[in-house]
């Protein structure tokens, strides 16, 4: 984004949403939910990653070319593009940082499920592979190989206790209602059903929160 | 008398330590191999239990082998399971320094900076650190690893500040001398005790590694 699309934007003449505002209140969007659920989130295919890369790489090149040019106006224009980049960067980066944190911390949950394993992007999925590699492997080394073979799997299952651990699901997030929606919530003690209006802010169990942010009912804050 | 699950016990407690702490403490060789060994003498005991059966070991004839067989096999898995929790808490800890760029070198320095380990002088010796040889490894590997997973997104540089910037400049003070850097405005000489105002873009990586402190 360029300086006029900046103008343009607060010129009231001009209202149809462009497809990078989109792009960027997707990254938002996508960045605040990533943050605020337990789980990992499918990772957006619509090529949103795509294309604000493809801004990233555009805007460092063009900061480039003006940084020659000693003129106070593109100066100025070059602060504000400078900074916007930095905030463009920043949400990226704790977008992927924070997906990474959650795929390091099940990594065997996620790989070892074709379901879920889709929620990652490729380059995630490789990430995940390799450094489970990793691990297993200085597991080995470090006591595992001198375990009876039997029980050498990071896997089993025995005693009805599984070795992988997974993501607690039932954890608290915000949501907020898009349109009105019954809520059927899972308390500790009772269950109910909640009858929310359009810009409700609710607090829920993630797993009754799920379905409601796939319908497009609500979206997290 | 000591009894089964003890040892892992105590690795269990060494890892909830090592969660509070903010350097590494040294890898417990012996224990983790008291550990190991306590699960291969286990197993051999419930193989040599076993073996007078011949294959058609019925439980509900000979309950009290059945008993201790049951025991010897959750001790074998809650032992696994404490060697495996103090590893990971290990190596996630090690993961952490990978993320904020600590060098190996740095790692093999913590330890004879220690309360007692005025040991300098001793590079020879690698007794000094504080890592196994296959956490050395670990650390390593990872880091490559991450470097690959990194050069996936060259232009957001993934290591950097993870606190939403605020402004494109800010005030630092030079904490340790630095020489000097080359920035879009220029070349800045940064000496110890000075102050400047620079683009946070420029000096991130000189701030993580202690050479300025920001200011404000």
């Amino acid at each position: 984004m360029d300086i006029d699309d900046i103008l343009r934007e607060v010129d009231p003449v001009s209202h149809q949403i462009p497809q990078e505002t989109r792009d960027l209140q997707d990254l938002t969007r996508a960045w605040v939910a990533e943050r605020s659920t337990p789980e990992l989130l499918p990772w957006p295919s619509n090529g949103l990653f795509e294309r604000i890369n493809d801004k990233i790489k555009r805007q460092i090149e063009k900061v480039e070319e003006m940084t020659g040019d000693m003129d106070p106006k593109t100066n100025f224009a070059l602060i504000v593009i400078q900074t916007e980049l930095e905030r463009f960067k920043y949400l990226v980066r704790s977008f992927l940082r924070t997906r990474i944190a959650k795929i390091d911390k099940h990594l065997l949950h996620y790989i070892s499920n074709d379901n879920l394993r889709t929620r990652m992007s490729q380059i995630e999925e490789a990430y995940a592979r390799r450094h489970q590699l990793l691990l297993h492997n200085h597991y080995l080394n470090s006591f595992l190989g001198t375990f009876p073979p039997a029980m050498q799997n990071l896997n089993d299952t025995a005693g009805n206790i599984s070795m992988i651990d997974s993501p607690d699901l039932d954890s608290a997030v915000f949501i907020r209602l898009l349109r009105d929606a019954e809520i059927e919530c899972h308390g500790v003690d009772v269950d109910g059903v909640l009858t929310g209006k359009e810009g409700d802010i609710v607090i829920l169990r993630w797993s009754d929160a799920k379905g409601l942010v796939e319908k497009g009912d609500a979206e997290l804050v | 008398m000591p009894m089964y699950g003890d040892l892992g016990n105590k690795l269990v407690q060494h890892a909830k330590r090592t969660q509070n702490l903010s350097h590494l403490p040294p890898y417990q060789t012996e224990l983790v191999r008291a550990v190991a060994r306590e699960i291969r003498d286990l197993d051999k005991d419930v193989a040599s239990l076993l073996e007078p059966f011949q294959g058609s070991f019925d439980p509900s004839a000979e309950q009290a082998t059945a008993c201790t067989l049951l025991v010897n096999h959750l001790s074998m898995r809650r032992n696994k399971r404490c060697l495996l929790a103090y590893h990971r808490i290990r190596t996630d800890k090690l993961e952490e320094l990978v993320w904020n760029g600590a060098d190996i070198l740095d790692l093999a320095g913590q330890t004879t900076g220690g309360p007692k380990g005025v040991t300098e002088g001793n590079e020879g010796g690698g007794t000094t650190s504080s890592l196994s040889p296959q956490e050395e490894d670990y650390f390593r590997q990872f880091g490559d690893l991450l470097a690959l997973y990194k050069g996936q997104w060259t232009d957001i540089d993934l290591t950097g500040s993870l606190e939403p910037p605020r402004d494109l400049f800010i005030d630092v003070r030079v904490l340790k001398d630095a020489g000097e850097i080359q920035t879009e405005y220029g070349a800045i000489n940064l000496t110890k005790n000075s102050q400047f105002y620079v683009r946070q873009g420029d000096v991130e990586r000189l701030i993580v590694q202690g050479y300025l402190q920001k200011l404000g």
